[in-house]
């Protein structure tokens, strides 16, 4: 069971067997909840000789996963994830044996940089099976010292419990927890207006394409691709065919990529369409703000900083946004 | 689940060559599936898959209701190489068709409307030549097809024994290489030069096709001669992966080539910084 624990300053996520490990103070998981979702790695195909054979039968994450406590910003990258593999049978097989229990207390504002808010109408829009909100922990510092997590039925109760779908309900009536609300899930986006950072944002990348501010982006990014890795909405990846040791058998996998490195865009004689750092780094804004909300009408970003906090070159993502907005 | 990333085995039934490094590979796929057959437009692709050596992107270049599919190849890469040393009868896998498929020609009505201009460069012949295969089915018996193609030398220009059965039906071929050869004839200068020599068709619709270095002159003399924005399609090349939309490579502004191309009319794509 994958949660969030406190271990050397960091929330990090680890399995866990006894509850009282369980952390939910409001602090961000050092690393978001994507390698569940989305792994670094996974073979698609065996190969012997020239033969393909579909890995289907052998999904390793074959076995059920519960991901508890689960803030708001990193369940809204599923929503992104649930769309872009929606047709992928690997993600297919191991999304259904996840079971999400989200949280309601959001982040601090500083790793909240749209300032993403509990809110009940939100749940809706949400990919969660059981959601427990917190209603009487206004700040997270009063948490820490607050009992570990106890779900009690009732009025009284600490927190409210939601389910959002079917299996959550059948888990929570299994414990003999009954008081709980369904909410019916009602896709990504909120009806009504659009959301207006985001438009602006799209407009400003797709209209008013300003090379300034890329080039200068361009002379300090180093292209670790660092904020690839911690971002919880980069999912692109490569494919690749690796022999094994024993002679003709190999595996055909795909791994996570980042559009940083010089190879991503290169193509046969050795061109690059990508050929400098300036594009590489305008490629991962305009993917996220520009890309992503043309395809499905949202943000591919859920501003929770991460990017910013692993930069070794301190490039801050909120300033890039303001940079592009004022442009 | 269907999975879009399993090739469906095929075996190779013919390989002919075309210049010194350039094949032309006939495949037929090895099993029946039931429920699938295999059918493209021109302007989409494949993927071929060699296990161990990876999946690359190539358009057919046969008729489009052969029963078998022609891949024109050429030694580049790791995974060309090892085709290219392949025989009749060894396996390969191919997934696909991949690309919208969007061929204009349900745009427009080139039986009385249009004619058809194609600016094309050395390999990217090769796609072409479906839509040229079955020029009576696609553009109809009375539309002209005017090509202007430039090769390095004569000995680079692919279907070169083909181009007198193309004439009738009614494909005119302005033919360029490079640079001066000995017994040849023709013209001689990129394809650009061929604008000053020859007259491009009337009243045409505008097909480009080639290395990525050939489309910025050749846009500019079709849009000195007038050609709309939307009236003009060019053929991308990016690095893929997926081939589904997903992986992110052949991203170009808010567009995947592989899904949403591989062929775009300018009007969808001048204002994307790089596209070209």
């Amino acid at each position: 069971m994958p949660s969030a624990v406190k271990k050397t300053g960091q929330i990090l996520i680890k399995g866990i067997s006894n509850p009282d490990e369980l952390n939910l103070d409001g602090q961000l998981p050092f690393y978001s909840f994507k390698r569940f979702f989305v792994p670094e790695k996974e073979g698609l195909f065996d190969y012997q000789n020239n033969k393909l054979r579909d890995k289907k039968s052998v999904y390793p994450e074959r076995s059920q996963r519960a991901l508890v406590g689960m803030n708001i910003l990193d369940m809204k990258a599923v929503n992104l994830y649930d769309q872009v593999f929606e047709k992928d049978p690997y993600y297919q097989a191991r999304r259904r044996n996840i079971l999400i229990v989200g949280y309601s207390l959001t982040p601090e504002i500083e790793n909240n940089i749209f300032e993403h808010k509990y809110e009940e109408d939100i749940l809706e829009h949400l990919p969660f099976d059981i959601f427990l909100a917190d209603y009487n922990a206004p700040s997270s510092r009063e948490l820490r010292n607050s009992p570990p997590l106890k779900l009690r039925g009732g009025s009284g109760g600490l927190y409210k419990v939601f389910t959002g779908s079917i299996k959550g309900q059948r888990i929570l009536e299994h414990f003999g927890y009954k008081d709980y609300e369904h909410i019916q899930f009602s896709g990504p986006i909120k009806e009504g207006e659009a959301d207006k950072r985001m438009e602006r944002l799209r407009d400003r990348l797709k209209n008013h394409h300003n090379l300034k501010i890329w080039e200068e982006l361009g002379q300090r990014c180093i292209e670790c691709g660092k904020c690839t890795l911690a971002c919880p909405t980069c999912f692109c990846f490569r494919i690749d065919d690796a022999p094994a040791i024993k002679e003709n058998l190999g595996e055909r996998s795909r791994c996570w990529d980042s559009c940083y490195y010089q190879e991503f865009s290169e193509v046969v004689g050795g061109h690059k369409f990508l050929d400098n750092t300036a594009k590489r780094i305008h490629f991962w804004y305009f993917h996220k703000f520009a890309r992503i909300p043309d395809e499905f009408n949202f943000m591919g970003c859920v501003g929770c900083h991460r990017c910013a906090a692993v930069c070794p070159v301190g490039i801050d993502i909120n300033k890039v946004l303001e940079d592009i907005e004022n442009s | 689940m269907h999975n879009p990333y399993q090739p469906e085995p095929a075996k190779i039934v013919s390989i002919s060559r075309q210049t010194s490094s350039v094949k032309l590979f006939r495949f037929e796929f090895a099993q029946n599936i039931p429920g699938w057959k295999f059918s493209y437009q021109p302007g989409q692709f494949v993927e071929l898959s060699l296990p161990g050596f990876g999946e690359a992107p190539f358009a057919p270049c046969g008729g489009i209701k052969e029963k078998y599919i022609e891949l024109c190849v050429r030694n580049v890469g790791k995974l060309t190489a090892r085709l290219h040393a392949m025989k009749v009868g060894d396996r390969v896998a191919v997934r696909g068709p991949y690309g919208n498929g969007a061929w204009p020609a349900g745009k427009y009505d080139f039986k009385v409307q249009k004619n058809l201009f194609i600016a094309v460069g050395g390999l990217g012949l090769a796609p072409l030549r479906s839509l040229l295969l079955g020029k009576n089915y696609f553009l109809g018996k009375d539309t002209k097809v005017q090509i202007f193609y430039g090769a390095r030398n004569p000995q680079e220009m692919l279907f070169r024994h083909e181009y007198e059965n193309w004439k009738k039906l009614k494909i005119k071929m302005e033919l360029t290489i490079d640079k001066e050869h000995a017994g040849w004839k023709g013209h001689t200068g990129l394809v650009t030069t061929l604008f000053d020599k020859c007259d491009v068709l009337q009243n045409s619709v505008a097909f480009l096709v080639g290395p990525p270095v050939m489309y910025k002159p050749v846009l500019e003399r079709l849009k000195k001669l007038g050609f709309a924005d939307e009236d003009i399609y060019l053929s991308l090349e990016r690095r893929m992966h997926c081939a589904v939309g997903a992986c992110q490579h052949c991203a170009v502004g808010s567009y995947y080539t592989c899904k949403d191309g591989p062929v775009f009319s300018w009007a969808q794509i001048k204002n994307i910084p790089d596209a070209i």
